[in-house]
């Protein structure tokens, strides 16, 4: 039976303690979610679990995986433990595979050379595997052209063919959509049924609520609440746990009706068509923005959300189809949000050397930034930092303090905060809503989560499904109590 | 307690490689370029009363089978190499990274065009390029490092447009290009950070190749012509002579291997 004890495990660097004394138990068939937001030290505590802590921290109290000490062992003795009795799920699986090898090779190695199985009998049990995880037909695939879901099957089956039973999974849906989240979940709880143990490191409280089990909720590298599920996610008893359960987009609060002005519209596509690489993303879709109008675009990955917001920044053109911007406002009024924050910046400069390009590119009036970043919650020392130095919610702040000395007219947000902790996604969201309504800026919103388009956006446009364009009207009625 | 890394740090960090590089190449400057201070002689100037001569106070390295002064020559073709390096170094550098630039931004016929270009110049043996310019004008100074230069060039093209065509369509680009700021801008900013290091790089081994290469002509004389006191030239001049005095034919030899080492030890990327 697979039991894990952790007593008092820390991880410090140079005297510095950056996750606290943490203890938990785990018996098979057990599942422990440790709940945060990013930086709150989950990552490290699955990787001094593991033993692979970056050179320069160090792990200190004690792991008992089935009544073995793991501390006292060597590393080539822990590395023997990986996969056969340990098993880490990475994050982004599509980094962790080999990108020049198909998705069935990649199985058949770890049966072969983990568990030692004669080749025959890899091939058989890793095309198995593929079989009972729906991938039949991507065995022959390379990770490249597997979608994120798929990817992270097979990652999951690879991590697991040599047999480990106690399971690591560190973000496990970390980029997926709702569905694909739904997937992943699903396959995880898929080994807790069969005996395995589980702990899951996540910053989405929807997945720590579909797995059920218990959970431990971490801030700062404390540990400031813990218990069944149900109890911590209906009533949790820490002022940041119920924060951490109120930011979920389904719960927030419902969006104030916004009476559409019948000011001519700031941009107009006609019968917009698209083909990327012999396929049709969309066709014929025809749409107006008026000022101030927050309008959401949601679709399964790979639907042509971001190439739709490409054309109607101009950056690519349509294959048919016209894009018509409101007379007389200059090209750079129209802005984008990116998805990952920390790749829409210069990473070798300052933010303050950044923000001053800007400002002398078009001659801006430098008083208005001080201002607007006590409004947008930015520190005056975040100036000296680096890109890379900074919090992804502070940064993606950044990016839309820098689209707003540009007096937008028109906001393409791409995802915008896909990657932030549920409370900076709701304080983002917050602020993009109330400035956007502010200034009459309109923000096209993509995003895949639909409580979330549903809670800040006045109407949608679903992409994908072969569905032609059709706007949905969404109202606060259509809210679940 | 227990410390767990997967690299040992003494792997993971090679102490001070490029600094001693920078000592090494600073150190033959100041050889190259005081010694006509400290030491005035010309270096053509011929004694035959004193040819083959041990290193004495008046002649610190002795003299070479013409009685000239071997600290001199020495000297003078040290300034040779790595003015030559240099220059055939900045001159491959620049249109390298300028062409290499503009295809990866523009790609399509552009970047097929220098491509072509680019491999055809590979496909050529270098040393026969610059044999053919060298023999088409024999011991001329330029001849040789434009043959060089038009070698070096295609290495720096192809890294640079291969990290400039993934540059380009990353969003750090994308968001500067729609925050309205210009060409020149997004180089400074976004391109030169990314390419200098893999230039930079690409720089030192090119110098070193470029010492290498000026010797090796000289030594099959067909590089400069004498009196010009050069590193390959005064191996062949003095190869007749190992016998009776190892120690001048030596010289020319260390000299090459240090620049060399000097430049390889520069180019030594920190692992990041």
């Amino acid at each position: 039976m697979t039991s894990l004890h952790v007593d008092r495990l820390s991880v410090s660097a140079n005297d510095q303690v950056l996750v606290a004394p943490f203890s938990f138990s785990l018996q098979a068939g057990q599942c422990l979610t440790l709940l945060g937001e990013t930086g709150a030290g989950k990552s490290l505590l699955a990787q001094a679990i593991m033993g692979t802590l970056p050179a320069g921290l160090t792990a200190q109290g004690q792991i008992t995986l089935d009544g073995e000490d793991l501390m006292a062992l060597t590393l080539p003795r822990r590395r023997a433990i990986w996969g056969r009795r340990l098993i880490l799920l990475p994050q982004e699986p599509w980094h962790a595979l080999d990108p020049l090898m198909t998705a069935e090779r990649q199985i058949q190695e770890t049966y072969r050379h983990a568990a030692g199985h004669d080749t025959e009998r890899a091939v058989r049990y890793a095309r198995q595997d593929l079989v009972s995880l729906g991938l039949d037909t991507a065995g022959a695939r390379l990770p490249g052209e597997l979608s994120g879901g798929m990817a992270q099957r097979v990652a999951f089956a690879a991590a697991r063919a040599a047999g480990g039973k106690m399971v690591i999974a560190d973000e496990p849906t970390k980029g997926l959509d709702s569905a694909r989240r739904d997937d992943v979940v699903a396959m995880l709880k898929q080994t807790l049924a069969e005996g395995g143990t589980l702990l899951t490191i996540t910053h989405d409280v929807e997945v720590a609520r579909q797995l059920g089990g218990r959970i431990m909720i971490l801030r700062n590298g404390d540990c400031i609440e813990a218990g069944p599920a149900d109890q911590v996610l209906q009533q949790p008893i820490s002022e940041y746990g119920r924060r951490l359960v109120a930011a979920e987009p389904s719960r927030w609060a419902p969006r104030r009706q916004y009476s559409r002005p019948d000011a001519p519209p700031v941009i107009e596509a006609t019968q917009l068509s698209k083909a990327r690489g012999g396929r049709t993303l969309f066709s014929e879709i025809s749409l107006s923005i008026a000022p101030g109008e927050i309008v959401g675009i949601s679709g399964p990955s790979g639907c042509g959300k971001s190439t739709l917001g490409d054309l109607l920044l101009g950056l690519s053109r349509p294959d048919r189809g016209q894009v018509r911007r409101a007379p007389g406002v200059a090209a750079r009024r129209f802005q984008k949000l990116y998805q990952d924050p920390p790749a829409a910046f210069a990473p070798h400069w300052t933010l303050d050397t950044l923000l001053k390009d800007l400002i002398r590119q078009h001659r801006l009036d430098a008083t208005r930034i001080p201002p607007l970043m006590d409004r947008l919650g930015l520190a005056n020392v975040l100036l000296d930092r680096y890109p890379s130095d900074v919090s992804g919610g502070e940064l993606q702040r950044f990016a839309l303090l820098r689209a707003l000395l540009l007096d937008p007219v028109m906001l393409f947000a791409d995802e915008p905060t896909s990657r932030l902790d549920p409370i900076t996604q709701q304080e983002t969201m917050a602020l993009l809503i109330e400035l956007a309504r502010e200034r009459e800026c309109a923000v096209m919103l993509v995003s895949h989560d639909e409580a979330l388009i549903r809670h800040s956006c006045d109407r949608c446009l679903s992409l994908g499904n072969a569905e032609p364009h059709r706007p949905v009207p969404s109202t606060a009625s259509s809210l679940p109590a | 307690m227990t410390t767990f890394t997967l690299t040992p740090r003494w792997l993971a960090r090679r102490p001070n490689a490029r600094y001693m590089g920078l000592v090494l190449l600073v150190l033959l400057l100041l050889f190259a370029w005081l010694t006509p201070w400290l030491f005035p002689a010309d270096p053509a100037r011929q004694n035959l009363l004193h040819t083959l001569a041990t290193p004495s106070l008046s002649e610190p390295l002795g003299t070479d089978h013409l009685g000239r002064s071997q600290l001199a020559r020495l000297a003078s073709a040290i300034r040779l190499s790595i003015g030559l390096a240099l220059l055939s170094v900045l001159s491959a550098a620049i249109p390298g990274v300028l062409l290499g630039v503009a295809a990866g931004w523009r790609g399509d016929w552009l970047d097929r065009g220098l491509g072509l270009v680019a491999d055809c110049v590979l496909a050529m043996p270098g040393l026969l390029l610059v044999f053919m310019l060298a023999a088409m004008a024999p011991g001329q100074f330029w001849s040789l490092y434009v043959g060089i230069a038009l070698v070096l060039w295609v290495e720096y093209f192809r890294v640079v447009r291969a990290a400039t065509r993934s540059l380009v369509t990353s969003p750090q680009l994308q968001a500067s290009r729609l925050l309205g700021f210009g060409k020149v801008y997004l180089f400074r900013r976004h391109l030169w950070p990314e390419l200098a290091p893999s230039v930079l790089t690409l720089a030192a081994f090119g110098a070193a190749n470029a010492v290498l290469a000026v010797a090796a002509l000289g030594f099959v004389s067909i590089g400069l012509r004498p009196p010009t006191a050069e590193l390959g030239l005064m191996m062949t001049e003095l190869l007749p002579y190992y016998q009776e005095a190892p120690w001048v034919l030596l010289q020319p030899i260390a000299a090459v291997f240090l620049l060399v080492l000097s430049f390889q030890l520069l180019a030594g990327r920190d692992p990041r």
